[in-house]
């Protein structure tokens, strides 16, 4: 019922644009997270002094814009109705390599890890598109794929590749301007064509619509295996870039990194208002999401001395009165 | 205003849960240490390596009472090592009288661990005691603590950096020791010959490599009768110690030793032992750790030998940073020496296992 007609509804978008109703019922959707978010920065410049510093909220913008390149993919893919496992792994996977490869040059510790990461996107898209598997077989199998191939590049994790400082990607990636590091920009820059591709263009409407009802969707002749196949090569690109950056960062391709990293990103996107069923969902959410995650795990330290179980449970709270926040207005609105 | 007001007493609400929580752990704190009198001792003297002292690496003089200190731990307090490195951390602050102690915990996350210490240095600390989860990649916050003049000792892990330049000392077991001593207790065990299996700790991890490599590299020289027939990675988890051991039971019967990284894969072990009826002392285990659990398996047999990896940080780590901020002059590594259980001391030193 709800599938056909969030179709609907994506139908209409594309032939008329979103009307009134549409365009409050997405406000509420996006606004859930975000009013958290205001209320919560709100609450730590009161309480903390510590809180609204410069470097403190550029330490969280920092911190976040990794998750929020690799969740700016995840939420194309989420929306198409699939999910992506892979990203935790990909992510150190695209860290590792992007530190292996800096003897050839600033320009292949880049590229590589794009290349390489973006051609497991593509086999996981076909996978998915083509052969029609569940996507959380095969990114669950890419999770386990990516790690096995970051452990046999670097010896087991024995051996992890250092970055060199004066390297134009280290500078890149620790680089910064009034007090907001480089990676933040380059992040904002992707969420604005990210936002761009998903609104505006025919691209992002058969995202819209293979989420909303794949049926429907090829019905209407929607591009459906290269829609699907383009949402996990972007993801995997996203997290290559992001963990590449990242090691361009900490100056060394850490091998430890992004486990459990998935689950981050995914109850990033979901926060920010995306339906894991798919159909619905936008990338400002997620930003709203993602920033969400990085202020509570700061406001947490700001208190200082919760045990770290108790941490976990703090923040698994705060999650869960978001989503119940979010999803109550979101019903109250389809209800009327 | 009616918002600022609900704010402030969620506010409100919110540091009484943690005040709670503070002091629950404080009481269970204070309890570990009266049974754990076994303190760290440095093993080291301090005129055989290169020291440190204020002057040289530019630190700023401050009273550690009434300073900022902040305490990065790496993984969530869940594992009887972490457990006790905290709290002897906090409670040796407590008896310092230091005021003003932050502690994070990156939860086994290292762009967490990272971004905690970077908002340690935020939240104006003046010294920094760090629980590294990984030796690379701690460039961003070496560079803002270089910039702020922050000294830093890492404790337990080394950071791949340079000391009295990037950080202060490093204070900590040597695991490739360690590992030569598991390797004695294991010739001793087997009366050097036989078959021997490891379980290896997680993967790309420093103390795996060197606990691994500290007990290959004694076998070969001392008791080239033994051969390493089997290992397997258990990730320093009890339960996939027990796994791996119960394939191991199955895939190679003929091992008479088993080399267990970490206590709690030994103490996987075990039981995947008595799970396949096999009796104590049937395969000879060694570990590394000392726990409490795991010392206590000696007396009956299951458990040969532990080599210990004592977490008890607090008092030298203080005791380091005091004498640093006093203008003394304090080695920049601090090699702790750590004891071993076997049959001979388990019964009378339990009590002092963490």
């Amino acid at each position: 019922m709800t599938e056909s007609m969030t179709a609907t509804a994506a139908v209409t978008e594309a032939a008329a644009g979103p009307t009134g109703r549409e365009r409050a019922f997405g406000l509420i959707q996006r606004h859930g997270a975000a009013a958290v978010l205001v209320l919560l920065v709100a609450i730590g410049s009161f309480a903390f002094d510590r809180f609204p510093t410069g470097a403190n909220l550029g330490n969280i913008a920092i911190t976040s814009s990794f998750l929020a390149m690799v969740a700016l993919g995840m939420t194309f893919v989420i929306i198409t109705g699939g999910i992506d496992l892979s990203v935790g792994s990909v992510f150190a996977l695209g860290g590792v390599l992007a530190a292996y490869a800096v003897r050839w040059g600033s320009l292949a510790a880049l590229l590589l890890p794009l290349a390489v990461c973006g051609a497991f996107g593509l086999v996981q898209g076909l996978l998915i598109a083509r052969v029609r598997l569940a996507p959380f077989i095969v990114t669950l199998a890419g999770l386990l794929g990516a790690r096995g191939l970051l452990l046999s590049i670097s010896n087991e994790g024995a051996t992890t590749y250092l970055i060199p400082r004066g390297a134009v990607i280290a500078r890149v990636g620790q680089g910064s301007l009034f007090g907001v590091g480089y990676p933040v920009y380059l992040t904002l820059a992707l969420f604005v064509v990210g936002a761009v591709l998903l609104q505006r263009t025919r691209f992002g409407q058969s995202v819209y619509a293979i989420g909303g009802s794949e049926d429907a969707a090829e019905l209407m002749g929607v591009p459906l295996t290269r829609t699907k196949v383009a949402v996990y090569v972007m993801s995997g690109l996203l997290a290559g870039l992001a963990g590449a950056l990242n090691a361009a960062r900490l100056s060394s391709g850490v091998t430890i990194l992004g486990t459990g990293m998935e689950l981050d990103v995914i109850a990033a996107v979901v926060i920010g208002g995306t339906l894991l069923t798919g159909g619905a969902g936008s990338v400002s959410g997620t930003v709203a999401g993602v920033l969400l995650l990085g202020v509570i795990q700061n406001l947490i330290n700001q208190i200082g001395d919760l045990s770290s179980s108790y941490q976990q449970v703090v923040s698994g709270a705060f999650l869960a009165a978001v989503v119940v926040v979010q999803t109550y207005l979101s019903r109250v609105q389809r209800l009327r | 205003m009616t918002h600022r007001v609900r704010a402030a007493a969620f506010v409100a609400l919110l540091t009484l849960a943690a005040a709670g929580c503070a002091k629950s752990e404080d009481d269970k704190q204070a309890g570990a240490q009266d049974t754990a009198g076994q303190q760290q001792v440095a093993q080291t003297p301090a005129g055989n390596v290169p020291t440190c002292t204020i002057d040289k690496f530019g630190a700023h003089k401050f009273d550690l009472k009434s300073g900022v200190v902040g305490f990065s731990q790496s993984e969530k307090e869940a594992n009887p090592f972490r457990i006790a490195e905290t709290a002897s951390i906090k409670s040796e602050a407590k008896k310092l009288g230091i005021a003003n102690l932050k502690t994070t915990n990156g939860q086994s996350q290292f762009n967490k661990q990272i971004s905690d210490v970077q908002q340690l240095i935020a939240q104006g600390a003046q010294a920094l005691v760090i629980a590294p989860l990984n030796s690379d990649g701690w460039e961003p916050v070496l560079q803002q603590a270089a910039a702020k003049h922050i000294p830093i000792i890492t404790v337990d892990r080394q950071i791949n950096a340079t000391a009295c330049k990037d950080y202060v000392t490093f204070i900590g077991s040597d695991f490739y020791t360690q590992g030569k001593r598991a390797a004695d207790q294991m010739i001793k065990a087997l009366g050097g010959k036989g078959k021997v299996a490891i379980l290896l700790g997680a993967s790309g991890n420093n103390v795996t490599t060197d606990r691994t490599n500290g007990f290959k590299d004694e076998l070969k020289q001392k008791a080239p009768g033994i051969q390493i027939t089997f290992q397997q990675t258990g990730d320093f988890a009890r339960e996939k110690g027990q796994q791996v051991t119960e394939q191991l039971i199955q895939s190679n019967p003929d091992v008479g030793g088993l080399y267990a990284e970490n206590d709690e894969m030994a103490l996987g072990a075990v039981t995947a032992l008595k799970g396949a009826g096999k009796k104590a002392g049937q395969i000879k285990i060694v570990s590394v750790d000392g726990t409490r659990n795991a010392v206590s398996q000696i007396p009956g047999g299951w458990i040969s030998a532990v080599i210990e990896s004592n977490p008890r940080f607090g008092p030298l780590a203080f005791q380091t940073l005091t004498n640093f901020l006093n203008g003394e002059a304090i080695p920049q590594k601090v090699i702790i020496s750590d004891r071993e259980y076997d049959a001979s001391n388990a019964k009378q030193s339990v009590s002092s296992a963490y």
